[in-house]
């Protein structure tokens, strides 16, 4: 496990536990409490960008590949991951509105308005499943790396 | 981490970039009927109602009902991914 950082897939590997980990506890607002909610979702951007970043050349040859003749699953999984991203966006952005300790620290406020409280919660709730779903796409990959991480010989 | 380095001033800011603009679409969504319908109907919060929960749990019941949302669509989908590829099989065979 000590080269993970000269390998991709490793890199991967790791940056994605790390994704899930702070997704799973900016997810739970009722265990942190709103306000830390709050800074620590502002906080996951990071991690959500290293993401898209270390899967810089997949996305790029994504679309292209939508119309060529690949099979279902990858077609499937490339749809999916955009749906995702959207949806990632969905609950950034409604959080950012419904937000009652972030922007008022930044001096910034604005009318909470009920549509957007429940646009967060909804999508919130909604993109964990999706997440499932991701996870069941990359199966064979999460298994194979996780045996190579926890090997020693790695 | 050389693989993050490589480049990321430019992804992170293309990354950004389109963030933001996509952002900014779903903003729009404030100018909806269906937003205004919601602001007149109004919106409470189902955690806010049952508060009476002791307070340990208040700590674990979050992370059981996350890992409920993620593992049970994911062996679904396991499931689902398992029939396609035996049928697959099938065909071939």
């Amino acid at each position: 496990m000590s080269n993970w950082k000269e390998n991709l897939q490793k890199t991967r590997y790791v940056m994605d536990v790390v994704l899930l980990v702070s997704f799973m506890i900016v997810s739970a607002p009722q265990a942190t409490g709103i306000m830390l909610h709050e800074w620590l979702s502002l906080l996951f951007i990071v991690p959500f960008a290293i993401h898209l970043m270390l899967h810089w050349d997949w996305i790029k040859k994504s679309y292209g590949q939508l119309f060529l003749k690949s099979p279902a699953k990858e077609r499937f999984n490339i749809v999916w991951d955009f749906i995702i991203y959207i949806m990632m966006l969905v609950v950034f952005v409604s959080g950012f509105l419904v937000s009652v300790a972030l922007l008022p620290a930044f001096n910034v406020n604005i009318q909470i308005q009920d549509f957007w409280s429940k646009i967060h919660h909804d999508s919130a709730t909604l993109i964990m499943p999706m997440i499932g779903v991701h996870l069941a796409l990359h199966w064979d990959w999460i298994i194979t790396f996780t045996k190579k991480m926890i090997s020693k010989r790695g | 981490m050389k693989h993050l380095a490589y480049r990321w001033k430019s992804r992170f800011v293309i990354i950004l970039v389109v963030s933001i603009i996509i952002s900014a679409l779903l903003i729009l969504l404030d100018l909806t009927e269906w937003a205004t319908q919601i602001n007149e109907q109004g919106f409470t919060h189902e955690a806010e109602k049952g508060k009476n929960i002791p307070s340990a749990l208040m700590y674990i019941l979050p992370f059981i009902k996350e890992i409920i949302l993620i593992c049970v669509p994911m062996f679904l989908s396991l499931l689902v991914i398992k029939a396609f590829s035996i049928i697959k099989k099938k065909k071939k065979g």
